[in-house]
């Protein structure tokens, strides 16, 4: 591999590392929120394996700048300030209510099985090793949000009231996942990662037929959001402030 | 007791591949699929868990042995020659958790009652649970590795992984250092 594309592709997994980190955080802070002691110890399950997977991304991305990969995810998630995280937009809004979060989480899910199958068959076997492992963990996550999105969709007129709400507000930045990612022109070019055109296309068909078992309609018609990973929210300030907190008060201090 | 947390289900894991199935706790659910799936958030976290089962807390049939001494009906009438399987669980001496012993067929979880006493009763079982099979959902074993395996490589979640020096520990080592 050659420098310029180990650059690009360190850039690119970068974006899939920060996506979860920022999920994982907006995840936890349901612990000791959710509606029920279950859902909660499960959106704390759900938090940890997205904090998990980011830190096998952040390792990669180390990896591949010959940067050390036990003391670099630290620096870039508690030292790095919030406008160089490239997440996208649809991992930072605010929590929501919990047919929001579920409803997020889903999309997400979906988003990530997708992409991982063609990560797991990246030129780049490191690369291909990770999205492998991750796979298995995010069939569960699948299965779990599956569940609750049908169920909420088909439960009280309240339940399927609030997700389809959710689905309006979420569904314009769920699409733009899949806006190229930095690095991803010459990445997919080199057979190390899979064009985000061809994901979007297994993710609308997957998502769109499990909204309709749940009977949830994606909007018909949706404008730009305006925002992306690199025009952030001002939600993600704040989220990176909270994250920051502890580690800002001892920057040299050892954990 | 009303409860606004939706049903509630026990819940037995399966710690290797064999071994009895032993009573966790259970866990809230509107229905089976979601039993399995807080089931597996709650108490597989800790690796060691090969497989789980759940049943509806209140579709199981409860006696201990006090309640058998005294009386309780064991012997309700049994829908005639309408056999199915029961799983048979008790609680040996009174320490520990309900174990699976061993399945029986009987016409209603009675009749299971008493073949399980027949089949067990030379185990000191102080608490009986008849749950009839058709109630119990398995989690799927080619899931299993979805399910369980994560849990294996994540020692981060375990309280052991921080090594946290508490003032009381440099208290004590102290005092044991100067005692030298």
């Amino acid at each position: 591999m050659n420098d310029d594309l180990r650059a690009a592709l360190a850039e690119y997994l970068l974006t899939f590392a920060d996506d979860e980190m920022v999920l994982g955080h907006r995840d936890s802070e349901w612990t000791g929120h959710a509606p029920i002691l279950e859902e909660d110890i499960a959106f704390a399950n759900l938090a940890l394996d997205e904090m998990g997977h980011a830190s096998l991304w952040y390792r990669l991305h180390a990896e591949l700048l010959g940067e050390d990969p036990e003391s670099l995810p630290d620096r870039l998630v508690f030292h790095r300030p919030a406008s160089g995280f490239l997440n996208a937009p649809l991992v930072e809004l605010p929590r929501g209510d919990w047919a929001f979060s579920m409803l997020r989480q889903f999309l997400f899910d979906a988003a990530e099985r997708a992409w991982l199958e063609g990560l797991a068959r990246s030129r780049h076997a490191p690369l291909a090793a990770v999205a492998r492992k991750i796979q298995t963990e995010e069939r569960y996550h699948d299965r779990h949000t599956r569940a609750w999105v049908l169920r909420l969709g088909l439960g009280t007129q309240e339940s399927r009231a609030r997700m389809q709400r959710a689905l309006d507000a979420l569904w314009p930045y769920a699409v733009e996942l899949f806006e190229a990612r930095p690095g991803e022109a010459l990445a997919a070019s080199s057979d190390v990662a899979p064009e985000s055109a061809d994901v979007r296309a297994l993710w609308l068909a997957d998502v769109v037929q499990q909204l309709d078992k749940a009977t949830l309609e994606p909007p018909s018609e949706t404008s730009p959001t305006g925002y992306g990973r690199d025009r952030h929210t001002p939600h993600l300030a704040e989220l990176v402030a909270e994250m920051q907190s502890v580690a800002q008060l001892e920057p040299e201090g050892s954990w | 007791v009303s409860d606004s947390q939706l049903s509630r289900f026990e819940v037995f894991v399966q710690g290797r591949k064999g071994a009895a199935y032993v009573h966790a706790g259970s866990v809230h659910a509107p229905d089976p699929e979601l039993a399995l799936l807080n089931a597996r958030d709650v108490f597989s976290r800790r690796p060691n868990c090969h497989s789980l089962w759940v049943v509806p807390a209140d579709r199981i049939l409860r006696r201990t042995v006090e309640q058998l001494s005294a009386g309780a009906e064991t012997d309700s009438p049994a829908t005639p020659g309408k056999s199915e399987t029961f799983l048979v669980f008790g609680k040996i001496g009174h320490r520990g958790s309900h174990v699976f012993l061993g399945e029986t067929a009987a016409a209603g979880s009675s009749q299971a009652l008493s073949r399980g006493q027949e089949a067990f009763g030379h185990l000191d079982v102080t608490s009986w649970w008849i749950v009839a099979e058709a109630t119990r959902s398995i989690s799927a074993p080619e899931e299993a590795r979805a399910w369980f395996d994560p849990a294996k490589d994540k020692p981060f979640r375990d309280h052991a992984f921080y090594p946290v020096e508490t003032f009381m520990r440099n208290l004590g080592r102290g005092r044991r250092q100067q005692a030298r």
